[in-house]
């Protein structure tokens, strides 16, 4: 009796110390995502209640659209749209509150007030896959450009290749992305016509599906929106991976390494190109989490049925549960991405420990 | 009582001190090519928001009669669909663009300073709480919630529109104030005021502020840079539209009117060109001033 | 058989900046002795590495030789051959680094790549020299060469540089200069921010491999006392001048420039009482300011006239040394 007991104290004391060693193992793997859980919470309360701020009841608006489609009085219709929308106007701010997030834990993002059968979730089905289509397509571009343009012309500083480059990036970031995007709607589209000014691909014309005339306007549609970005991204890429090549070469072993007799693209590519792209990494992973909101301003340009566009059409129209569903999903996406370059950084660069 | 008169009283020295400093930077600072071509565009357009429209008055009555002229003398930039002198409509624009850029950076430098100061100086909870704020605000997309911000304020000042975009844009300042302030902090000569007992305010006006004040500077030129992008991004889908002379909605309103028509381009194109001039002049200036006062980042 | 394994022959090495340029070497004449340990010697700015590193013409940016010509003696194959050093292309200049001369660089603690591990660096070294194909042979090679060193091979190898201490670091720097069984090492700084027991251990085994290996090296330092202890020959170096060259007897008991016995007395003993140390004067010449005549004058204790006119020339001793001072030969029986 007494001597279960013991093995089963030992044993406790063996599974709880190796429960302790496996967290101080991973420890900063618990520590990053602890971190990035509580300001998934924080976001979640401080869109629930920058939403409540917004003056104007929505029950109220609700009603008055009622009211004119229908013809009843504002009373009867106030009473409908209540029924309608699922709203005790008694409820209070909290229990609101755990009713939302006991949607979120059912991924539920939020419904629309404004449209049955509208929600988060239907919207991020239909109008993310273009967001993401067009913004990745040109933040990979723009990336593997930056990259090479800025390891070559670092590595020729006095050379016209470096003050086109500057010229380049002084242009292409003193111009907002979405007026240049204004820029190349009036050129591309209004002055030479060679590219739609509109929307994602020809609805007239075309049937959505696998098929060749369907993907042809697809990437005729696209082309403006990813060259806007990609012009203007470019720079900056360019810039950055220059900079972080210029810290580099000025480094010890670079020099250490040409005296070993290595030949300059051994330096080139295993030298400079990889440390150099160590920074870059994360900058990348941001820039990627963060196309999930859309691009308000160039999808709106464009008239591209993406995020961003939505997001703005729904804060017009005061869909606001959608537009909190909407701007929770993107602020997610940006700590989820963040988080996972936080993770997977140690496998890259040796130097940082995972201990 | 006295403690608030000590305090008072060093940050009067503080100030004196700086002043003195400032002239000598000021000679340093102006011989970079680069700092005085953005400075010399800053200060035109300054002058050109103050006594611009001293000079040219703008009228915002309608003359459809006059609609669609082309540039002329009297109307150097032609007028617009409702007959309005474009020049004049872009002269009264710049007082607008500038009081928000400028309203802009004094808040985003402000608010991104003080808290990125006390988060990197007292470390511990009070940095863990704001960081974690500093996290939230860096993860939602700052468009949107402009739109949303919007939609909560009426905007129909400059003051306001600058209040609401600064709210979202002093984060990432902060955290590099923050990490420059924990760096410092590890330098000896902070480490020796802590020995040597010198007041907190001390350390942190007579150590910790001047050496990061070049940082502030040039954080303050890119603040303003960032507030005419989202400002007039706010103009252009008409969600501030107080003034209809600032250049983002004079942009906004050509391109409701139709880009078909050759001339709302024409129109377009002046507080475009405007734009891209200014923010090239700012990226100019800063860059002039990391140049010569952060010399460790030279690049040759 | 050449007793030189490199001449340098009135070598001047610019840096030409924005504005200005300036001149990190003047005019040195100066043969390193095969199988010997030379010291090059003088305060920070004096033009050693700038001098050492353009052997192998890997003087930091945007330095360039001016004048005069680096010649290596090669003795490989019985029979002697000339390379002019600052003359070779780019390709033949990849196979004389590291294979003819290696360095152990002043930044020994950052001059191995932070993303590689030290076994891929080293194969990666013998492979640009077409050295070793054999896997086996390489990791033998490699761990015999970390050894020697009296580091744990297989735990070193494996590591990346960031893993390892600094005295680990220096050593691998060591181990990595006699990869390719060169001719000639040059030390620069070998022990900075080493503690004194690690540092006398290294210089102990440098001196060791000079001996088994008759490797010739150049060793800079700023420590006097390793310098009398270690090297064979000591040149001293003042302003991107040599102002003084001779056997280490001949520096440290017969030194006749000024300089030199300014440095040697600045230099504290064990033995010694810390009141005699007598620091020189002044600061270091700057580069761009020159003062007239002997760029040493303003700080002579003996200066005469004729030492702020004209720069003095180098004067030749029969028994090899040299130095550059007008008082030379005078100073060469009594002080």
């Amino acid at each position: 009796m007494t001597q279960s007991k013991q093995k089963f104290k030992s044993f406790v004391k063996k599974a709880g110390k190796a429960i302790a060693r496996f967290f101080v193992k991973y420890k900063y793997f618990f520590a990053k995502i602890g971190v990035a859980l509580i300001t998934l919470a924080l976001t979640i309360i401080l869109l629930f209640f920058l939403l409540r701020l917004i003056p104007g009841d929505i029950v109220e608006l609700y009603a008055l659209k009622l009211q004119a489609q229908q013809g009843i009085t504002f009373d009867r219709a106030y009473e409908l749209a209540s029924q309608l929308l699922n709203y005790d106007p008694n409820e209070d701010v909290f229990s609101a509150f755990f009713r939302y997030v006991g949607g979120l834990f059912r991924g539920q993002l939020g419904e629309s007030y404004l449209e049955t059968g509208v929600s988060a979730n239907t919207l991020l089905k239909t109008r993310l896959p273009w967001t993401l289509f067009v913004s990745s397509v040109a933040l990979f571009i723009s990336f593997f450009l930056g990259v090479l343009i800025g390891g070559f012309v670092a590595q020729r500083r006095k050379g016209i290749g470096n003050k086109i480059a500057s010229a380049y990036i002084a242009v292409s970031g003193s111009i907002p992305d979405y007026l240049m995007a204004l820029l190349l709607v009036i050129v591309f589209a209004y002055k030479l016509n060679w590219f739609p000014s509109q929307n994602n691909y020809d609805a007239f014309n075309t049937t959505p599906g696998f098929n060749f005339p369907f993907i042809g306007s697809v990437l005729h549609h696209a082309f403006l929106p990813i060259l806007s970005y990609t012009l203007v991204q470019t720079g900056n890429w360019i810039l950055h991976m220059r900079g972080s090549c210029i810290g580099v070469l000025g480094e010890d072993y670079i020099n250490a390494a040409r005296a070993r007799g290595l030949s300059d693209r051994t330096i080139r590519n295993k030298y400079m190109r990889k440390n150099a792209l160590l920074p870059l990494v994360t900058m990348f992973g941001v820039t990627f989490g963060a196309l999930f909101g859309g691009a308000t301003l160039m999808e709106s340009i464009f008239n591209y049925p993406g995020i961003g566009l939505e997001i703005s059409n729904r804060i017009v129209t005061k869909d606001y549960m959608v537009v909190q569903g909407l701007i929770f999903f993107s602020a997610a996406m940006v700590i989820v991405v963040n988080l996972i370059v936080d993770l997977i950084y140690p496998l890259i660069d040796p130097r940082v420990k995972r201990g | 009582m006295s403690k608030a008169k000590n305090f008072f009283i060093l940050v009067g020295k503080t100030l004196r001190e700086f002043f003195i400093s400032f002239g000598k930077t000021c000679k340093k600072v102006f011989s970079n090519p680069k700092t005085i071509a953005g400075f010399v565009i800053l200060a035109l357009f300054v002058f050109i928001a103050i006594f611009g429209k001293l000079i040219f008055p703008y009228n915002a009555d309608t003359d459809v009669a006059n609609k669609y002229l082309n540039p002329s003398l009297e109307h150097p930039f032609g007028t617009d669909w409702l007959g309005r002198d474009v020049f004049r409509q872009m002269i009264a624009g710049t007082s607008s663009i500038l009081e928000i850029a400028f309203f802009s950076a004094i808040f985003t430098v402000v608010i991104g300073t003080v808290l990125g100061i006390v988060s990197g100086f007292v470390g511990g909870w009070v940095d863990k709480i704001i960081m974690g704020i500093t996290n939230i605000f860096l993860s939602i997309p700052s468009f949107p919630v402009y739109l949303l911000l919007a939609a909560i304020i009426t905007i129909d000042t400059p003051i306001s529109l600058a209040m609401v975009i600064s709210i979202w844009s002093w984060a990432g300042l902060c955290r590099a104030i923050r990490v420059q302030v924990m760096s410092l902090k590890e330098r000896d000569f902070i480490q020796i005021c802590a020995v040597m007992r010198m007041s907190k305010a001390h350390v942190i006006f007579k150590e910790l502020l001047p050496n990061v004040f070049s940082y502030i500077v040039i954080n303050f030129v890119m603040a303003m840079r960032n507030a005419i992008m989202a400002s007039v991004g706010i103009m252009l889908v008409g969600l501030a539209a107080y003034d209809p002379t600032n250049w983002g909605a004079i942009i906004n309103a050509a391109r409701t009117k139709g880009l078909i028509n050759p001339q709302n381009v024409a129109i377009l194109m002046y507080p475009l060109v405007a734009i891209v001039i200014f923010q090239s002049a700012m990226l100019m200036l800063a860059n002039g001033l990391d140049e010569t006062l952060n010399p460790r980042l030279k690049v040759m | 058989m050449n007793e030189n394994i490199i001449e340098f022959r009135n070598v001047s090495i610019d840096y030409p900046l924005k504005k200005y340029t300036i001149r990190a070497v003047t005019d040195v004449s100066l043969g390193i002795k095969r199988g010997k340990i030379t010291a090059l010697v003088g305060e920070s700015g004096s033009g050693k590495t700038t001098l050492s590193s353009s052997i192998i013409k890997c003087i930091s940016e945007p330095g360039k030789i001016a004048a005069g010509e680096i010649v290596f003696f090669d003795n490989a194959d019985g029979e002697e051959k000339e390379t002019v050093v600052s003359g070779l292309k780019e390709k033949q200049l990849k196979e004389f680094r590291w294979k003819r001369v290696s360095m152990v660089f002043q930044a020994a603690q950052s001059a191995l790549n932070p993303v590689m591990t030290v076994e891929e660096q080293f194969v990666e070294t013998l492979l640009a020299h077409g050295e070793v194909r054999d896997k086996q042979k390489q990791r033998e090679r490699c761990k015999d060469l970390l050894s020697y060193v009296k580091l744990d091979a297989d735990r070193v190898l494996s590591s990346y540089p960031h893993e390892l201490s600094g005295g680990m670091k220096q050593r691998v720097m060591i181990a990595f200069s006699l990869l390719l069984n060169p001719d000639l090492i040059i030390l620069d700084e070998p022990t900075t921010a080493l503690d004194v027991i690690t540092q006398n251990y290294i210089f102990n085994l440098l001196k060791q491999i000079n001996r088994e290996t008759d490797i010739s090296m150049i060793l800079m330092t700023h420590d006097i006392s390793v310098v009398a202890k270690f090297a064979d020959y000591v040149g001293v170096m003042y302003g991107g001048r040599l102002v003084e060259y001779g056997t280490v007897n001949d520096i440290f008991r017969k030194h006749r420039h000024p300089y030199t016995e300014g440095l040697i007395k600045a230099t504290p003993s064990i033995i010694g009482d810390i009141d005699k140390l007598s620091p020189i004067e002044g600061a270091p010449p700057d580069l761009m300011n020159l003062p007239k005549g002997c760029i040493f004058s303003p700080r002579c204790p003996y200066a005469q006239d004729i030492c702020r006119g004209d720069e003095p020339p180098t004067v030749y001793s029969d028994d090899g040394s040299k130095g550059r001072c007008y008082f030379y030969e005078e100073r060469k029986n009594g002080r």
